[in-house]
């Protein structure tokens, strides 16, 4: 499946900004069953510079600055997207991952080989999964026990979040701290994937968070999903031998055919879509808006 | 030389239960400290009280100070040095000296691997979460080049001595290591005020240090400038070691500048200054890793410069040390130091270090739970007294919730055998006590390896069984002396190599904050001395009128008292709602307006801002400057305590203050260069004094009185003035207010004028800078031209025209109405040309994570 995606940010400032320096991270990632067959980034106004880099997690960044007065800023990535999840590997034809129980999970993540080495880092706290509290590993400890495999204990609570949890955007913002979240059992996707991953962690396992997209337009008769107004956030298990499995705690589902990842990192900090700092004595006033849409 | 008949060791062993640097166990004086004591009982038991009173006097006045973050009374608190040095001889230093090298290589080569191949942790020499838990590691600085001989730069350790009677390497220090400009304070304090306590002993100078430090951040410059831009960036006035910043920056010669100083443009640093951008090559940092770029790093902080880190990975700028180097300072590498050191040096460590235990391991974190209460356990990535635990001093309950801690996040913490330090003779209360020592070393790069200063900074506990050792209280320290069997010059001076100095050339590169500060500190000293004056002659009319309960005398009081509140602007006062009460008793308003910080426009708000902004530009600052600013803080602060608020010991206090101010305004002046920025401080002042002396004028000059009445205020004027002298010589005649404006406001060759004083103004507003922005003709210079030629064309006969009923003269005040309106304007318009400073700063969506 191609999909067409446009994901367009716009903020409106009350004085104008005499210069800005930004990061953005849009442009999709080419992975296994993930190809990215066209990127483009439009900024309005022109920026003075503009450079892409790899970031420490292997996203790619663009980083530009505008040094011209300007009272309004417009950032448009328009992305075309092959999904194939025929090409990844399904966790659902792999009885040995769907196996591997917690004990030997963590036996194994002792190593020092090179692969372990780099998810090692996704067990440590972050800079927005910090300082577990024994609530966050009371609510894990319900599905991971040492000789269930983790792979069907992830699933349920994937279920459990989704089912525990309500969608409130109103709620939470960016900078809601995930013991809110856990208090009042309310946020959005991003919320929902970090309290995930706050769990997997509090036993000892690596959860990653993964940014993208996921397909606007329902197929004809089913109901169209959420998260679609915006970009997406879910999270990811490092099951040992097998590999990075994605869990999308609120549709409740194993992405499949209608996920685009954009990025990953240890949570939303080392992601967020668009960032800056301006400078300007005013307000400002931020729009989002994502359309993603088959490409005929 | 026996310590029993030594008065000053009367008690030291009392107390003494540890290893101490003078005593052996066998209670014999160690012979490097010998030749010291010898000097300090010869000076006497007397003498060193005084000695001691000199130096606590010599930092004072010197301005030496650490400042004490939220306390109150803690800001700009004196530095304190104690008369006793501390002394190691070169034969040992020689030794520990290799280990400083040594140390800093392998923490040199630790920072280029963790921030590059990582093959320390991929070959399992180090477990990778000693790095990646670490809060100092900044992955937004991975994989960045540097194109310095070393990544890490300035190192600094602190070093105790051990039980084994080895120094130890207690921490180390390597995000902006301070510590350096109180050392050489402290060493020119000791050679000028106790030069007889080096007789006979040679002690290695810092001198060649310095040179190499200098030479080092020219040798960093990206471009390999001949002539780069070097900048010392420092988070302001408030931050502790605030006093060190500004010395460097005198000593060294490299402007001093804030956050907000410099910007980010087209993919390299530049510094705002007062004409133009100009580029920055190097910036020695005393800001730490995560303030450095609010784009990248953390975004609440205006310490730094955004999207700095990117003018890094470009190789367009150098920091000092590199942005990242926190992760250094880390209590998680010690257990694996010596293999890092085996694997990159073949070789041992040569400094010891404090036997730890990382958490993160199983078997060491079983251990350190079995033995916990024996043990102090630190947070990896906290060096601060808070984050270190001395277990043998908790109790159960406290032991169980640090357990848990450690359980649920054990890469975090290690724990560490508690050790006792040895202590060193302090000089307390006229005899010496053992306290304990910390000695800060400093190392900078210099070609393949390190120079070393000899010596470095000692700090001394505040207690006698004290374990820690910490400035953040405000501890007291000690020169550090290395003894040297080879004859050594003593400094002398402050200049240590002229040759080098790169100075601020040119009024054009003035950084612009300073600038500003310049240009308020004028007008806020203008504004106090003013407003002293003026206070102090209502002082003496209400003084004199005690005796004389005349008529005339009161209504003339009454004006004087309404004019204060119209030139302090501090209405309604003794001119709105509630006035007749305050002119029957004026007293309480008075000292209102003296004494009241919180109140706009009283002597005490203007001081304290004149105080603020001045602190901000220390590093400018003459000796001279700084014993008369302290003088003068400490007759305020001495009268503010006092409760005697009598006309005369106000006027007394006013007096005093008033001297102090005109002699601190002429130390200003011969001190700081006018390409420095007094040129600023001109414009400040002149400005103020003529916005004042139109105000002034405006209150007292154009109501119409009776002759008797008339002559009062006209006396009271030029007296506030301090005219009424050259009044009286120039036109020998009874006051009238034809001459009176005459002298104060049209008298072109009279420097209190205001004509005199425009054209002052003009002056130096023309000598400003010109720029691309501001045109040939700045908006500035079009305003002040417009002022002159306004007071130009002033006829007396006209000014003092009457109007109808007789009771004012509307033209004059129709004149002086429109001058200060062109004067605010020109002070705005210099706000806006040259200190543009109103953009601030903000974040794009506002997140604020703690990093």
């Amino acid at each position: 499946m191609v999909f067409k995606l446009s994901h367009t940010t716009s903020y409106k400032y009350d004085s104008g900004v005499t210069f800005c320096h930004n990061i953005a991270t849009l442009k999709p990632k080419t992975i296994v069953g993930q190809t990215l067959l066209d990127y483009k980034l439009d900024i309005s106004p022109m920026p003075t510079e503009i450079s892409e880099k790899i970031d420490f997690f292997g996203n790619v960044v663009t980083r530009f600055s505008i040094q011209q007065h300007h009272k309004e800023l417009k950032v448009t990535a328009s992305s075309i997207v092959e999904i194939d999840s025929s090409l990844k590997p399904d966790i659902y034809q792999s009885v040995d991952a769907q196996k591997i129980t917690l004990q030997q999970a963590i036996q194994e993540l002792k190593s020092i080989e090179p692969n372990i080495l780099e998810v090692r880092q996704f067990i440590l706290e972050s800079i927005l999964i910090a300082k577990i509290t024994p609530e966050i590993k009371e609510y894990a400890g319900v599905s991971f026990k040492p000789n269930r495999p983790i792979f069907e204990a992830a699933y349920e609570l994937m279920q459990r979040i989704y089912t525990d949890f309500e969608f409130d955007p109103e709620f939470t913002n960016v900078a809601t701290p995930i013991h809110d979240v856990m208090k009042e059992k309310k946020g959005v996707c991003q919320d929902f994937a970090q309290i995930a991953i706050a769990c997997l962690r509090s036993v000892g396992l690596p959860g990653r968070y993964i940014s993208g997209y996921i397909e606007t337009l329902p197929p004809p008769g089913k109901e169209k999903l959420i998260g679609t107004d915006a970009s997406h956030a879910w999270f990811s298990l490092y099951i040992p031998k097998f590999g990075w499995v994605d869990f999308d705690p609120t549709n409740n589902q194993l992405p499949k055919d209608q996920h685009i990842t954009v990025s990953w990192g240890r949570d939303y900090y080392d992601v967020p879509p668009l960032k800056g700092v301006i400078y300007s004595t005013g307000k400002n006033k931020m729009n989002v808006s994502v359309d993603i849409r088959p490409a005929v | 030389m026996t310590t029993h008949s030594n008065i000053l060791f009367q008690n030291y062993f009392s107390d003494f239960k540890n290893y101490d640097e003078v005593l052996k166990s066998n209670m014999s004086i160690n012979p490097n400290w010998e030749t010291l004591l010898n000097n300090l009982t010869e000076m006497g038991h007397d003498a060193l009280i005084s000695k001691q009173k000199e130096i606590d006097w010599l930092m004072d006045e010197n301005g030496v100070t650490y400042n004490v973050y939220n306390d109150p009374k803690g800001l700009h608190r004196p530095w304190n040095l104690n008369i006793v040095p501390f002394v190691i001889h070169q034969k040992e230093w020689e030794t520990v000296e290799k280990g400083i090298k040594q140390r800093a290589e392998i923490l040199n080569l630790v920072l280029k691997d963790i921030y590059g191949k990582r093959e320390l942790i991929k070959k399992g020499i180090i477990p990778q979460e000693v790095i990646f838990a670490h809060r100092g590691f900044l992955r937004q600085c991975d994989q960045i080049q540097y194109k310095t001989a070393k990544n890490l730069l300035i190192y600094s350790s602190d070093l105790a001595r051990g039980p084994d009677g080895r120094m130890w390497v207690v921490n180390d220090r390597t995000q902006a290591p301070s510590g350096m400009g109180y050392a050489l304070e402290n060493r020119y304090s000791m050679s000028k005020a106790l030069p007889g306590i080096f007789k006979d002993i040679n002690v290695k100078q810092p001198s060649g240090f310095f040179y190499d430090f200098n030479q080092m951040l020219i040798d960093s410059a990206p471009q390999n400038k001949e002539n780069p831009n070097i900048v010392i960036l420092t988070p302001g006035p408030h931050n502790e070691t605030y006093f060190e910043h500004s010395y460097l920056s005198s000593f060294l010669g490299y402007p001093l500048v804030t956050g907000d100083d410099l910007v980010v443009r087209s993919g390299k640093v530049w510094m705002k200054s007062l004409k133009e951008l100009k580029q920055v090559d190097v910036i020695l940092r005393r800001v730490d890793d995560v303030f450095m770029d609010p784009l990248e790093l953390r975004e609440d902080s205006y310490l730094g410069v955004a999207g700095l880190l990117d003018v890094i990975r470009r190789q367009n700028v150098s920091i000092i040390n590199p942005i990242g180097s926190g992760i250094l300072e880390n209590s998680g590498l010690i257990p694996f130091m010596n293999n890092i050191c085996k694997y990159f040096l073949k070789e041992n460590l040569i400094l010891p270090q404090i036997a730890s235990w990382w958490c993160g391991q199983e078997k060491e974190r079983n251990y350190v739970l079995d033995n916990l209460s024996n043990l102090v356990v630190k947070r990896i990535d906290r060096s601060n007294r808070e984050s270190i635990f001395f277990c043998e001093f908790l109790d159960n309950k406290a032991l169980e919730s640090l357990k848990k801690e450690i359980i649920s996040s054990p890469y975090g913490f290690v724990a560490q055998e508690k050790i006792s330090f040895s202590t060193a003779p302090d000089f307390v209360d006229g005899t010496l006590e053992p306290r304990k020592v910390m000695c800060r070393t400093f190392a900078i790069a210099k070609h393949d390896s390190y120079s070393i200063m000899p010596g470095g900074l000692v700090r001394v506990a505040a207690e006698r069984e004290n374990l820690f050792v910490s400035n953040q209280r405000g501890g007291v320290s000690k020169d550090f002396w290395v003894s040297t069997d080879e004859k050594q010059t003593n400094i002398q001076n402050y200049a240590w190599d002229n040759s080098f100095k790169i100075r601020i050339s040119d009024i054009n590169d003035l950084p612009s904050n300073t600038a500003q500060n310049l240009f308020w500190s004028g007008r806020y000293l203008g504004r106090a001395l003013v407003t002293a004056r003026f206070l102090r002659t209502v002082l003496n009319r209400m003084s004199s009128e005690q005796y004389n309960e005349g008529i005339t005398g009161s209504e003339n009081l009454k004006f004087l008292l309404q004019s204060l509140t119209h030139i302090t602007y501090t209405f309604p006062g003794f001119v709105g709602k509630g006035s007749d009460a305050l002119l029957k008793n004026p007293l309480k308003e008075i000292l209102s307006l003296m004494l009241d910080q919180d109140r706009m426009g009283s002597f005490a708000q203007t001081m304290s801002s004149f105080n603020n902004s001045y602190y901000s530009l220390r590093n400018l600052w003459s000796k001279d400057m700084w014993r008369v600013f302290d003088g003068i803080q400490k007759l305020w602060l001495k009268f503010e305590d006092d409760d005697n608020y009598s006309i005369s010991a106000l006027t007394k206090i006013l007096d005093r203050i008033i001297t102090r101010i005109i002699a601190f305004m002429s130390l200003i002046e011969e001190s700081i260069l006018v390409q420095q920025g007094l040129l600023l401080y001109f414009i400040g002042l002149q400005t103020e004094q003529a916005m004042m002396n139109v105000s002034k004028c405006r209150s007292l000059l154009v109501f119409n009185h009776n002759e008797q009445l008339q002559y009062d205020i006209l006396e009271s004027l030029l007296t506030s003035h301090e005219s009424l002298n050259i009044y009286r010589y120039s036109y020998r005649s009874y006051l009238n207010v034809e001459n009176v404006i005459q002298l104060i406001l049209l008298q072109s060759d009279y420097p209190k004028s205001l004509t005199y004083q425009l054209r002052r103004i003009q002056k130096d507003v023309e000598r400003l800078p010109h720029s691309k922005a501001t045109g040939n003709i700045t908006e500035c210079e079009t305003l002040i031209a417009e002022a002159n030629l306004k007071i130009q064309q002033l006829n007396i006969k006209s000014l003092l025209q009457l109007n109808n009923d007789g009771s004012l003269r509307q033209n004059l005040d129709n004149c002086l109405s429109e001058l200060s309106d062109l004067l605010h304007d020109l002070s705005l318009s210099i706000s806006d040309t040259y200190f543009n400073h109103s953009h601030q700063q903000t974040q794009l969506v506002n997140q604020n994570f703690p990093l």
